[in-house]
C-alpha cells in the first residue's frame, strides 16, 4: 500500500482537502490556459450537476483512481468552440476530443502538483460517455471529491474518485 | 524558411491548438501532416520529407516513446527534431524521451508562447 493510499485509509481529511485545493488550481489553470477563459467557482448552492457529457482518466500506481468531467452537450460545444477559436456551431463535432483532452489535462496536472507523484503515477487515455444514464462503480471503497464550476453560465462538475 | 510539420496526438482538438501555436510563433507552415498515433505518424514519415515532429506520449495503439524508437531507425527522419508535448511531465518521462532522442519537452497544459520558446531553439539548433 502506498504512502498516499495508507493516508485515505487512516481518513486523513486534511489530506483530502489539500487536494481539493490543488484539483481546483489544476481546473482553473487548465481552462485559462487552453480554453481562453477564467473558469469560476459558483456561489453557494452549487449549480445542477448537468451529465450529458463525462470525460474519464483513469490513474494508476501510487495513486489509483478516476478523475471525472461532467457537463451538458451545449457546455462542451462552447468549451471545444473556445479551444479551437471556431463558432460554437462548427465547433459541436469536437465536443468529445475537447472533454477528453481536458479530463487528461486536469489529471496530469493534478498529479504534477502533488510532491512526488508525477512519476509515480500514470494516465490512461481519456475516454467520454455521451448521455446520462450510468452509473460508475469502483472496484475498491475510496474517497471522492467533487468540485463544481461555472463556464460560460453552465455548470462543469469535476470528480476525483481515488481508491484507499 | 518553410517548414513542413508532422503534429502527432489521439485529440484532433490538441492537434489544431498546437498548428495554431506554431504559426503565432511566427512558423512559415508550408506543410501541416496530422497523425492520431505512433503506427500512423511512421506511415507519414515514410512517405514526406519533413522539418519537425511535435508529439503526444500518451496514446492508443503506439505511444509517443515507442513512436521515436522507430523514428531514430528510419534513415530519411532520424535527424529530423522531435518536440514532446504531453501531461506526462515527470523526470522519468522527459529523461527517457530525451534518451531516446527528443529534442525538446513540453508540458500541457501550455501557452504559445511555451511551444515558441521551445520549438524555435530547437529548429535553429538543427540548422
Amino acid at each position: 500500500m502506498s504512502t498516499y493510499q495508507q493516508s485515505l485509509a487512516g481518513n486523513n481529511s486534511a489530506l483530502l482537502q489539500g487536494w481539493r485545493a490543488i484539483l481546483r488550481d489544476s481546473v482553473t489553470e487548465v481552462f485559462s490556459m487552453m480554453v481562453g477563459v477564467e473558469i469560476c467557482v459558483p456561489q453557494p448552492p452549487n449549480p445542477p450537476v448537468v451529465r450529458e457529457v463525462t470525460g474519464l482518466v483513469g490513474l494508476a500506481g501510487e495513486l489509483c483512481g478516476v478523475l471525472s468531467v461532467q457537463c451538458a452537450k451545449s457546455c462542451a460545444s462552447k468549451i471545444a468552440s473556445r479551444m479551437l477559436c471556431v463558432p460554437v456551431a462548427e465547433a459541436a463535432s469536437h465536443m468529445n476530443d475537447a472533454i477528453g483532452e481536458i479530463c487528461n489535462m486536469v489529471a496530469g496536472s493534478f498529479k504534477a502538483k502533488i510532491d512526488g507523484m508525477e512519476d509515480k503515477c500514470m494516465l490512461s487515455v481519456p475516454t467520454v460517455v455521451i448521455g446520462g444514464d450510468y452509473q460508475i462503480f469502483s472496484l475498491a471503497v475510496g474517497e471522492r471529491i467533487e468540485l463544481p464550476f461555472l463556464f460560460e453560465g453552465e455548470s462543469v462538475w469535476i470528480g476525483l474518485e481515488v481508491r484507499n | 524558411m518553410s517548414i513542413r510539420a508532422l503534429i502527432v496526438d489521439d485529440s484532433s482538438v490538441m492537434r489544431k491548438i498546437v498548428e495554431r501555436c506554431l504559426r503565432q510563433a511566427g512558423m512559415n507552415l508550408s506543410q501541416v501532416l496530422e497523425a492520431s498515433n505512433g503506427t500512423e505518424a511512421l506511415a507519414l514519415v515514410n512517405e514526406h520529407t519533413l522539418d519537425l515532429i511535435l508529439s503526444d506520449i500518451n496514446m492508443p495503439v503506439m505511444d509517443g516513446l515507442e513512436f521515436i524508437r522507430h523514428l531514430k531507425k528510419v534513415e530519411s527522419a532520424k535527424n529530423v527534431p522531435i518536440v514532446m508535448i504531453t501531461t506526462e511531465g515527470g523526470e522519468k518521462s522527459v529523461l527517457e524521451a530525451l534518451s531516446l532522442g527528443a529534442n525538446g519537452y513540453i508540458r500541457k497544459p501550455f501557452t504559445p508562447d511555451q511551444v515558441k520558446d521551445h520549438v524555435i531553439p530547437v529548429l535553429r539548433n538543427q540548422s
